[in-house]
């Protein structure tokens, strides 16, 4: 961006931040800055003022190819006939399981079994 | 000839064909993204609403920052300072949103500040207002700030993508500042006579201000009126009208219960129709006030120029060339 100055003053950039080990790096916004230092501390002022975050990226927009507008809406619709792929439909296993009295492998039940008992 | 007016009627027929689909698309409730084709007049409006919304969060902070170090506690002042601070990164947040829209025409965050400093842009009615007592301040924490709540949640589902995403952040911030502005109050409130008398000239002098926030209910009044304009293209949901009794439906209660009153012997709720009715504002006092000749105007206009100039060596020291001015 060229400023009335002539200078090029400022980047954009994008702002990631990540709240805790287990959480996934989340987009925040962007910001404009005159370098990746400013950028991060911008980005701490600007949107960490309250939350805490274990970590920061700050990406100049230009380093980022995301799709354009055609890509998304292709990319979004092609996901309508992909429920094959999915546990829709399946829902009618539970009274079955019901009547043998037992349970549906669910989410919540496979989920769970990440806790084995200890001998 | 021929070739050119073909050419140019295909195109328009090609554009109203993509003013369909983005009207089903916004109807459908999806998000236009910055890059997405967009109609002239959804664009324009968008810059008109958000490069207006965050200068006026800057040009509120800048005032409400002189109350820092005359605020009456160091809870007050650690208050009212994280306050200021979240009303520039609103501000940051609302001119990026902006700055993406203005791009396509060749414009950036400079044009915006020149367009605010030669009065094209125009900054919201309550910031041309002076603060005379901390109850100024007090007022402004919980009814400006209450009246900007009522306008910008009913933003929430806004039809553009990064506007509404900025919205969301920003009315979750308000929160706190609303509740900040109840303290205040609250503690004016229940105070000595004083204090409670510098509360209620506090809202006397505001009152006019805060109905005026909203903006005239119809075109005729004042001439020109986007509304019509952001509710057919899902910007917002209700008109000015609608927004100005909401908050009168949510104060009002609330100031009366205070034993505070309005400048308004007339102000009564009408059960037949649902709804206040009060004394209008001068309108033609709103005209003078939003084209830069109001009480505070060219001060807070300066202020902005001065914050400008004054940082002007870290821009400098800050840039990978040598800046020539």
């Amino acid at each position: 961006m060229t400023s009335h100055d002539g200078s090029n003053f400022y980047q954009e950039y994008e702002v990631f931040s990540k709240k805790n080990a287990k959480s996934p790096i989340q987009h925040q916004f962007s910001l404009l800055a005159p370098n990746d230092e400013m950028a991060l501390n911008m980005a701490q002022e600007n949107f960490m003022r309250r939350e805490n975050v274990i970590d920061v990226w700050v990406v100049p927009r230009s380093q980022i190819r995301s799709m354009t507008s055609e890509e998304r809406q292709l990319w979004t619709k092609r996901l309508d006939n992909k429920e094959y792929r999915t546990t829709k439909g399946y829902g009618y296993l539970r009274k079955k399981w019901r009547e043998k009295e037992q349970g549906m492998l669910d989410e919540k039940e496979i989920m769970s079994w990440k806790e084995v008992k200890k001998l | 000839m021929y070739i050119y007016g073909g050419a140019s009627a295909a195109d328009h027929e090609k554009d109203t064909e993509k003013h369909t689909v983005f009207m089903k698309r916004i109807e459908a409730g999806e998000k236009i993204e910055a890059d997405d084709w967009m109609p002239d007049e959804y664009r324009n409006a968008l810059i008109k609403l958000i490069s207006m919304h965050g200068i006026s969060e800057i040009m509120g902070a800048l005032p409400e920052k002189e109350w820092v170090p005359k605020a009456p506690s160091l809870k007050r002042k650690l208050g009212i300072m994280a306050k200021v601070q979240d009303e520039m990164g609103h501000g940051q947040l609302l001119l990026r949103v902006a700055e993406d829209l203005i791009k396509p025409y060749g414009k950036n965050r400079e044009n915006i500040m020149q367009d605010l400093l030669n009065g094209k842009l125009k900054f919201h009615n309550v910031f041309h207002m002076p603060t005379k007592t901390w109850a100024d301040a007090g007022i402004v924490g919980w009814l400006v700030d209450g009246a900007a709540i009522i306008s910008q949640t009913n933003m929430l589902d806004a039809s553009y993508g990064p506007y509404q995403r900025a919205l969301q952040r920003i009315c979750q911030e308000e929160v706190f500042h609303a509740q900040h502005g109840e303290s205040i109050i609250m503690a004016l409130a229940e105070g000595s006579n004083k204090q409670r008398d510098m509360l209620q000239e506090a809202l006397d002098r505001w009152w006019s201000s805060l109905l005026m926030f909203f903006g005239p209910a119809s075109a005729t009044t004042t001439g020109s009126s986007k509304q019509e304009i952001t509710t057919k293209y899902r910007i917002r949901k209700s008109s000015n009208e609608e927004l100005r009794q909401a908050f009168l439906d949510k104060y009002l209660p609330r100031i009366f219960s205070l034993g505070l009153t309005v400048p308004d012997e007339t102000i009564h709720y009408d059960e037949a129709n649902k709804r206040w009715e009060y004394k209008q504002p001068d309108w033609n006092e709103f005209k003078k006030i939003i084209s830069n000749n109001g009480p505070c105007s060219k001060q807070r206009l300066r202020l902005r120029d001065i914050a400008y100039e004054n940082n002007r060596w870290v821009r400098q020291a800050l840039a990978p060339q040598a800046v020539v001015s």
